[in-house]
């Protein structure tokens, strides 16, 4: 057996990656816990919190033959305060959702929804005609369409066997 | 009887138990609840749903919510990242009987359902005149 199993502080791998990986486990544990009890106890969503920071739309993203589709639910905004864009093969997705002010006159019993900027960026597979981007709206899904270029639609290699021995 | 759970989108923690009637998970909607002078408006986001697909519903002092969703992506399509479920909306609210059932009415746009229910005459607030002597 290697020295090195029985001491678990000098494993072979770098000490301070054990030791990091170690701590932003705990970080992540605490940041859960913190998380779990605003939730409880007050019905606040982690990425409600954020604040001034914003908030992130979730996103599905999908393949067809010919396009990579990325979709977000952000229900209630005006299509022109969506802010979509490609930068190398970097896709962002900011914008704006505006409170109606008017709204907010009476009572409030309860406030789940998020309104505020939000932003989220992804990378995309570098196969993309970034040209041909389009992007639509509907029922509050917002769907961006990246048509795949024409070199990247898949090829199938075959692999022949050798006779050689 | 059998019972499926209520899903919260954003989270992905189960919300609440509730009966099925489809195999399919129901999420959730988020809500605004705003009391008004003269009417309650519930706020609901419901992306991805067809106005001619929410039932709303108001019996006995319970108004329920369901909007049927259809799926978005045709069925050969390969998913990279999935980061929320597409499926149906459901909630059910328990309202005091101060409200006109007969006049509540709703619109839709932008994935945004807005609904409003009229306070029943008597329940209004009524300002008292306080007569100096």
């Amino acid at each position: 057996m290697l020295m090195s199993t029985l001491m678990p502080w000098r494993s072979k791998s770098n000490d301070d990656d054990g030791a990091s990986t170690a701590l932003s486990r705990l970080h992540d544990e605490v940041d859960h816990l913190f998380g779990r009890f605003f939730e409880d106890a007050f019905g606040v969503t982690p990425g409600m919190t954020a604040g001034d920071m914003g908030w992130a739309p979730l996103l599905d993203v999908s393949e067809t033959d010919d396009e990579i589709r990325v979709s977000a639910e952000i229900p209630g905004i005006d299509p022109k305060e969506f802010d979509v864009s490609v930068t190398g093969n970097v896709l962002t997705i900011s914008g704006e959702k505006k409170e109606e002010s008017e709204e907010r006159k009476g009572n409030v019993y309860r406030t789940e929804r998020r309104f505020g900027t939000f932003r989220r960026s992804i990378t995309l597979p570098d196969n993309v005609d970034t040209e041909k981007v389009s992007a639509d709206y509907d029922r509050g899904v917002l769907t961006v369409h990246l048509p795949k270029t024409e070199k990247a639609t898949a090829k199938r290699i075959p692999v022949s066997a050798s006779k050689k021995k | 009887m059998e019972t499926t759970t209520a899903v919260d989108k954003r989270t992905g923690r189960e919300v609440g138990t509730q009966e099925p009637t489809r195999t399919m998970p129901r999420y959730r909607p988020l809500v605004d609840i705003e009391e008004h002078a003269d009417e309650l408006r519930v706020i609901a986001e419901v992306p991805g749903a067809k106005a001619e697909d929410i039932d709303i519903n108001y019996e006995q002092g319970i108004l329920t919510l369901h909007a049927r969703v259809r799926p978005r992506q045709p069925e050969n399509v390969n998913y990279l990242i999935r980061e929320y479920g597409i499926g149906d909306y459901y909630r059910a609210f328990e309202v005091s009987e101060t409200i006109d059932p007969s006049r509540i009415s709703a619109d839709y746009t932008d994935g945004v359902l807005v609904l409003h229910l009229p306070k029943a005459e008597k329940a209004k607030a009524r300002k008292v005149e306080v007569k100096a002597r």
